[in-house]
């Protein structure tokens, strides 16, 4: 299955005009006895860059983790153009277009930066065992493009000359393009970022905000998790606080940063 | 365009060194294929062992060495591979070509069932659960007397039938090592693909993650059951074979003795490549034929506990000097050549 056919058999257009993209309703979850997120709502739209602050432990991973599948809540229901995808297996969010770079990256240390970065082509392929096994002519044309979509990929964001290179070779600044690469060459309409902007240089910092910004005109939608940083406010057309898993303030970077109870709580000290 | 870019990238010297390893490999399957007509009984036969103790290995470089998921039952599936060719041939009266594929396609699906119960268990476990469900398979073989023989075992299985007048054992000697190259190349274009990918990025093991891999959208317990379930019809298909060939089996040769050592022949050979398992098996073979020669008269007795001796010693040497596997040593002299120079 091409890139082409995959866009098209998820539902609505390419980069969905189905609004809000992503509705949570009413969500929470606990971890044993700690609620880590409790009754939160939120809708984003096709487009918007949101992010997610609050202190340390507020439930900020959890929300993605919920979002991506990788938990499942105990009440509450998210979705996503328009259909509940809380209950189903991780795997399937993913191919329904929601990719997620994590704090921590996580590139696979065994393959190539190429080979990493080709794993995020997964969702948009098919090529099972037998058919890689016996190199049949549709896994081979699928490798092919697969190649050819996550070397274009590592070329817009300047990595080229690392395509080679394995994972522990790289900086932690390169490690994270390269895990936006990977999670990009999927042709998610839904981009999870915990963290981008943590342990970059300030040339990495400005190229981030450019390549968001970029991401978001092209009707991409990003919700991330950050510190509220100057920066920050400059790329987010929304932000969220949570406090103790509950969201207490949203609206625009500015608005937040006038918010009585938000400075009061979180921005205060 | 990009692509391009990196082909050319490739330096004249790795273009060297891949000319070198054609011409290597061709020399290599030259000597194999051509050894029934210019070597002896004994060495035919060793060479035989090694290319069922290959196939057995071979499963587990996309079990273990990619996947993370360390099996201690492959001796069971080539057991099941056994037992049901000689069955079907003797009990049932079927022909022994079939009977191979039969049973190759029942062990496939008897391991579907195993691996997705043992591998929803994340971890070292498996090789713990995988061991016992080895051990109790042995034990129904055994307390089964009626239908399998018991302790005894099996007699009479029939030859595979073929064209020519080629001896039976030169014969099986060309079947063996042409599957093995068959798997051989099976694995290794699953190695580079997007299931290989799959399995690496899942590898718990070696600093994957399932987690991240199901983010991915890899559907982490199919990749799993996948490479479980090759990597017993691999095993299979060398059991029968052997049925076959050996025309007599007995429980003991499938007990989880056998799963350690091929365990051990992979990583001895290399883990995430296949042709570590050749190597592997090739290497502990022959330390197995030599002691069997040296032990009794150096030093008396029995061999059978030197054996183990030796392949603990063969494996904490390969664990301490060369973690990946023989299959690395020429990278590591070469680098070793270079870094003095
Ligand atoms: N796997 C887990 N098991 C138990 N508690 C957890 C787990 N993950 C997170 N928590 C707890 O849930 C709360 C929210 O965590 P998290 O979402 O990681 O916060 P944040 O990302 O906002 O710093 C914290 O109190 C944390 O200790
Ligand atoms: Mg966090």
């Amino acid at each position: 299955m091409l890139r082409a056919e995959y866009m098209a058999t998820r539902s609505g257009f390419p980069h969905g005009s189905t609004d809000p993209l992503l509705e949570l309703r009413r969500l929470s979850v606990a971890y044993g006895r700690l609620v880590a997120l409790k009754d939160v709502d939120l809708r984003i739209s096709s487009g918007e860059l949101v992010c997610i602050i609050g202190p340390n432990g507020a439930g900020k991973t959890t929300l993605l983790k919920l979002v991506n599948g990788l938990l499942k809540p105990s009440s509450g229901e998210i979705l996503f153009r328009g259909e509940q995808i809380e209950s189903i297996p991780a795997y399937k969010v993913a191919r329904c277009g929601i990719t997620q770079m994590f704090q921590d990256v996580q590139l696979c240390p065994t393959i190539s930066v190429l080979d990493n970065v080709m794993t995020g082509c997964h969702v948009w392929t098919r090529a099972g065992f037998l058919s890689t096994g016996f190199r049949r002519g549709h896994a081979r044309e699928e490798e092919a493009t697969m190649r050819a979509s996550s070397l274009e990929q590592l070329n817009a964001l300047g990595l080229t000359d690392r395509v080679t290179a394995m994972p522990r070779e790289l900086s932690w600044g390169e490690q994270k393009l390269v895990g936006l690469a990977r999670a990009l060459v999927a042709q998610p309409s839904l981009v999870l970022l915990d963290e981008p902007y943590g342990g970059l240089m300030q040339h990495e910092i400005d190229k981030l905000s450019t390549l968001l910004r970029r991401l978001t005109c092209g009707g991409v939608t990003v919700l991330m998790v950050e510190h509220l940083t100057d920066v920050v406010m400059d790329v987010a057309s929304k932000v969220v606080v949570l406090h103790y898993g509950e969201k207490i303030a949203e609206g625009e970077p500015q608005a937040i940063r006038n918010d009585e109870k938000v400075v009061a709580t979180y921005l205060g000290e | 365009m990009a692509a391009v870019e990196v082909t050319d990238g490739i330096t004249v010297e790795a273009g060297r060194a891949r000319t070198r390893r054609r011409v290597l490999v061709g020399v290599g399957l030259a000597v194999v294929f051509t050894l029934p007509f210019w070597a002896g009984a004994y060495p035919v036969s060793i060479a035989t062992m090694i290319g069922f103790h290959s196939i057995l290995a071979l499963g587990l470089v996309l079990l273990t060495g990619l996947a993370g998921q360390v099996s201690l039952g492959q001796a069971m599936f080539y057991g099941m591979g056994a037992y049901i060719s000689a069955l079907l041939t003797v009990r049932v009266g079927l022909p022994s070509w079939p009977s191979i594929f039969l049973a190759a396609a029942a062990t496939g699906i008897i391991a579907a069932g195993v691996g997705f119960v043992i591998l929803r268990l994340r971890g070292i476990i498996v090789a713990g659960v995988t061991l016992t469900v080895n051990l109790i398979f042995y034990y129904l073989i055994m307390s089964m007397g009626s239908v399998t023989g018991g302790a005894t075992g099996m007699i009479g299985i029939p030859r595979l039938v073929y064209p020519g007048n080629l001896p039976y054992t030169a014969f099986i000697f060309l079947l063996v090592w042409l599957v093995v190259l068959a798997l051989l190349v099976f694995s290794r274009n699953v190695v580079n693909s997007r299931s290989g990918r799959a399995l690496r990025v899942l590898n718990v093991l070696s600093g994957g993650s399932e987690d991240t891999a199901q983010v991915l959208g890899i559907n982490t317990m199919k990749y799993k059951v996948s490479a479980f379930v090759v990597a017993a019809v691999f095993a299979s298909i060398g059991g029968s074979l052997y049925a076959h060939y050996t025309r007599v089996i007995e429980p003991s040769t499938f007990h989880v003795q056998l799963s350690v050592i091929v365990a051990i022949m992979v990583i001895v050979g290399g883990v995430t490549t296949p042709w570590g398992a050749v190597i592997g098996a090739t290497v502990m073979i022959c330390i197995t034929e030599i002691l069997r020669a040296v032990a009794p008269i150096v030093l008396g007795g029995p061999t059978g506990a030197y054996e183990l001796v030796a392949y603990g010693v063969v494996l904490v040497a390969t664990l301490l000097f060369l973690p990946e596997g023989v299959y690395s040593l020429p990278k590591r002299l070469k680098r070793r050549r270079r870094a003095s120079r």
